[in-house]
């Protein structure tokens, strides 16, 4: 694994800031993930299809694709992808491509478990200068 | 504010199933288009769903088609929940089954008429139950 930001379980409280990511959507990547999931949705690739719906011409982006952003941000901090339990989230509005948004997180509980430390988050996803887009909470082991 | 819809008997219907190779290309496309590392040895989380629906044996225009909607009907993600009993990993075979577990019609004052249909897909591997995805979506019903 490279690039985790990863985390001192000891450090961890009721409280800690989970470090955000920030990122801008590229919508070539909207492409790959159309191909990926076979998606016939044009909305995230096809520009005249949204103006025929009335919508601005910036293409709207896969739902996988922001929750992904919450799940890349939580596995960082935590310190692999292999550390993610559960996620639950609610998708309240739509990113368009160019958008620059930012995947937040706070500790709400720290657990004892079988598996390890896990500490419950609540997290969100939001466009910068914009609306809050994802809402939800995920529980990840911080110490095995 | 809640109606009657006509779908109640989708509830309970199983997806025909099938599998899911989690192939090292798969792998490395998704990560690419979230902005990820690729060269994670990990799968990311993601993946869960995306394998449950794309080895659940259904095209995305048959699902919207059991429910008389098509992708130009725009419609849209409204929660998600996943729960990973165990990592995900590189070249597994996943065997996917999954079902229709609610339909809910709504009226909006903005959004109007719409069902929301929620569907919970299993990932298995050797006997083992890997993960279980929930999602819900949402069916604009401009006519309705």
């Amino acid at each position: 694994m490279s690039q985790h930001i990863s985390t001192q379980a000891r450090d961890v409280q009721v409280g800690t800031e989970i470090p955000p990511l920030e990122l801008t959507v590229d919508p070539e990547k909207m492409k790959v993930m159309t191909a990926l999931l076979a998606d016939p949705n044009p909305i995230h690739f096809d520009p005249r299809a949204l103006a025929a719906l009335g919508m601005p011409e910036r293409t709207v982006n896969q739902g996988p694709l922001n929750m992904g952003y919450l799940q890349t941000m939580l596995a960082r901090w935590a310190g692999g992808r292999d550390r993610l339990l559960s996620f639950q989230v609610r998708f309240r509005g739509n990113v368009l491509a160019g958008d620059r948004v930012r995947a937040q997180g706070t500790v709400t509980a720290i657990e004892d478990t079988e598996r390890g430390r896990v500490a419950t988050c609540d997290i969100s996803l939001v466009v910068v200068g914009g609306a809050e887009v994802l809402t939800g909470t995920a529980d990840v082991i911080i110490e095995e | 504010m809640s109606e009657p819809d006509g779908y109640a008997d989708r509830v309970g219907r199983e997806f025909p199933g099938g599998e899911y190779t989690l192939a090292p290309w798969r792998a490395w496309l998704t990560a690419d288009a979230l902005l990820d590392d690729p060269y994670d040895e990990v799968p990311h989380p993601v993946l869960a769903w995306m394998a449950g629906v794309s080895g659940w044996g259904l095209t995305w225009d048959e699902f919207f088609a059991w429910f008389d909607a098509t992708a130009d009907d725009g419609p849209m993600f409204g929660e998600h929940r996943t729960t990973l009993y165990r990592p995900l990993r590189m070249g597994a075979t996943y065997r996917v089954s999954g079902r229709v577990v609610s339909v809910e019609r709504k009226v909006g004052r903005k959004a109007g008429t719409m069902d929301i249909v929620g569907y919970e897909l299993d990932l298995h591997v050797a006997g083992d139950h890997v993960a279980r995805c929930f999602n819900s979506i949402i069916f604009p019903r401009r006519s309705a």
